[in-house]
């Protein structure tokens, strides 16, 4: 089960925080096309629905582009349940409440090695919005990564993607802010009916943001390779 | 069972809560009290109520990001053994705890949890070491109590290098809880205002469900 939890946070939820600029686009929105967002805070909350289980929880994210993350999950109480960071390839978990931080790259997580996740994560994350707002409809063209897509514009803002191998990433609820389109909500399915829908609340794009937000803190904590790790708990 | 560990802190936080083991809160007038008075005096007052609700506001500030995320919602509790959490949108999630079974739903989706606590964390458990007096400080942790008006505060400092470093209640003699915080050591801090809170309205199981 937490196996599974890390492959969506790494592979598919992560990417979806990282999301920056897409959109649902029923009413038109007056964004700037040469705006990018180049960090975000945001509360979060999130389902994870799988075949076989699933997920749900609340917390925060920060994100500075092109590949800096840093997610908190918190318990009902409030209390830190755990910390991911990631950078690139880089992969820290961290679990205060057994002062064990799993420290590795995605191709060490458990599960078919990892280099994916980012791929797919990269690949929400291209989701710039037209030029012009009088932009819709769909069209195919080469990925992020070169692998062909369809992409569905409507008033300019992407409101879905997908992939010939059956990925689909649909944004909604967009904003505007800094001119920048900000999608609130996000949700990933893919062939497996595996589904993740997540929520952003209050969001802050391109604040500044400290590098120690994206450094975890290891004094006095246990430090094992991320290979070690059976399961979202240690 | 993992899960089990995932959640242990927060059922750390869930037991000392509703066993009211723990607490503090600082103030300008407080006057030190004995930890053993503070620890009667609280389970003294628990020992009267039979059932609370509350309504609560659950901050959490995060210290790495500077941000303090803050939450509203509803407790309920009834003894010997059942716990209601739900937290209002846009962070809603509901939490039943059953002696040592928890089932939770959040998310978009409201997707269900559940997962089963080792026995001896169960609530139960901690509730049957309230039933008699307090005659020793327990081991492994720091106490302090002192006495605001009619405002008890203890503190507990647990030994180590565990994550919560601190945590605090405040309550009145009558089992009234006003404030429960915990600071975690990585600089974190969750605290939960109680207000509106009513004791011995006779709940039933029907206010401990994790449907709305």
């Amino acid at each position: 089960m937490f196996k599974q939890m890390l492959k969506h946070f790494l592979k598919i939820i992560a990417p979806l925080l990282l999301l920056t600029a897409c959109s649902t686009a029923r009413p038109i929105l007056d964004y700037n096309p040469e705006a990018t967002l180049e960090t975000l805070s945001a509360a979060v909350s999130m389902s994870v629905v799988t075949a076989d289980n699933g997920m749900s929880g609340s917390g925060f994210m920060v994100y500075r582009r092109p590949d800096q993350l840093h997610l908190v999950l918190l318990s009902p109480f409030g209390t830190t349940l755990i910390e991911i960071f990631s950078r690139g390839e880089q992969v820290t978990l961290l679990y205060p409440g057994n002062a064990t931080a799993y420290v590795g790259t995605i191709a060490d997580l458990p599960e078919k090695g990892g280099l994916q996740g980012w791929r797919l994560m990269r690949w929400v994350m291209d989701a710039a919005p037209a030029a012009s707002s009088a932009m819709n409809g769909t069209l195919e063209r080469p990925g992020v990564q070169g692998l062909p897509e369809k992409v569905t514009y409507e008033n300019g803002l992407v409101v879905s993607k997908s992939t010939a191998d059956g990925q689909q990433v649909y944004y909604s609820r967009y904003s505007v802010a800094g001119g920048v389109p900000f999608a609130a909500e996000l949700e990933l399915r893919n062939a497996r009916e595996d589904r993740i829908r997540i929520v952003l609340d209050e969001p802050e794009i391109n604040s500044p943001l400290e590098e120690a937000v994206f450094q975890p803190r290891l004094e006095g904590i246990r430090i094992l390779p991320l290979s070690l790790l059976r399961g979202i708990t240690p | 069972m993992k899960s089990e560990k995932l959640f242990f802190s927060m059922s750390l936080c869930l037991c000392v809560s509703i066993a009211f083991v723990l607490g503090s809160l600082s103030s300008a007038q407080a006057r030190p009290i004995p930890p053993l008075e503070g620890l009667e005096a609280l389970r003294k007052g628990f020992a009267g109520i039979s059932d609370f609700s509350a309504e609560i506001t659950q901050e959490k500030r995060l210290s790495l990001m500077k941000r303090t995320m803050t939450m509203k919602g509803t407790v309920r509790f009834r003894k010997p053994d059942q716990f209601f959490l739900a937290i209002n949108p846009p962070y809603a999630s509901r939490m039943v705890l059953k002696d040592a079974t928890i089932e939770m739903a959040g998310g978009p989706e409201g997707k269900r949890n559940r997962m089963v606590l080792p026995p001896e964390q169960g609530l139960g458990r901690w509730f049957s070491k309230l039933a008699s007096p307090v005659t020793q400080l327990p081991e492994g942790v720091a106490i302090q109590a002192d006495l605001t008006n009619s405002l008890y505060t203890l503190t507990i400092t647990p030994q180590g290098q565990g994550q919560v470093r601190e945590l605090a209640i405040a309550f009145l003699a009558d089992g009234t809880i006003r404030r429960l915080t915990i600071l975690e050591r990585n600089g974190d801090k969750a605290s939960m205002i109680f207000k509106k809170l009513r004791r011995n309205t006779g709940l039933t199981d029907s206010d401990f469900r994790l449907e709305p």
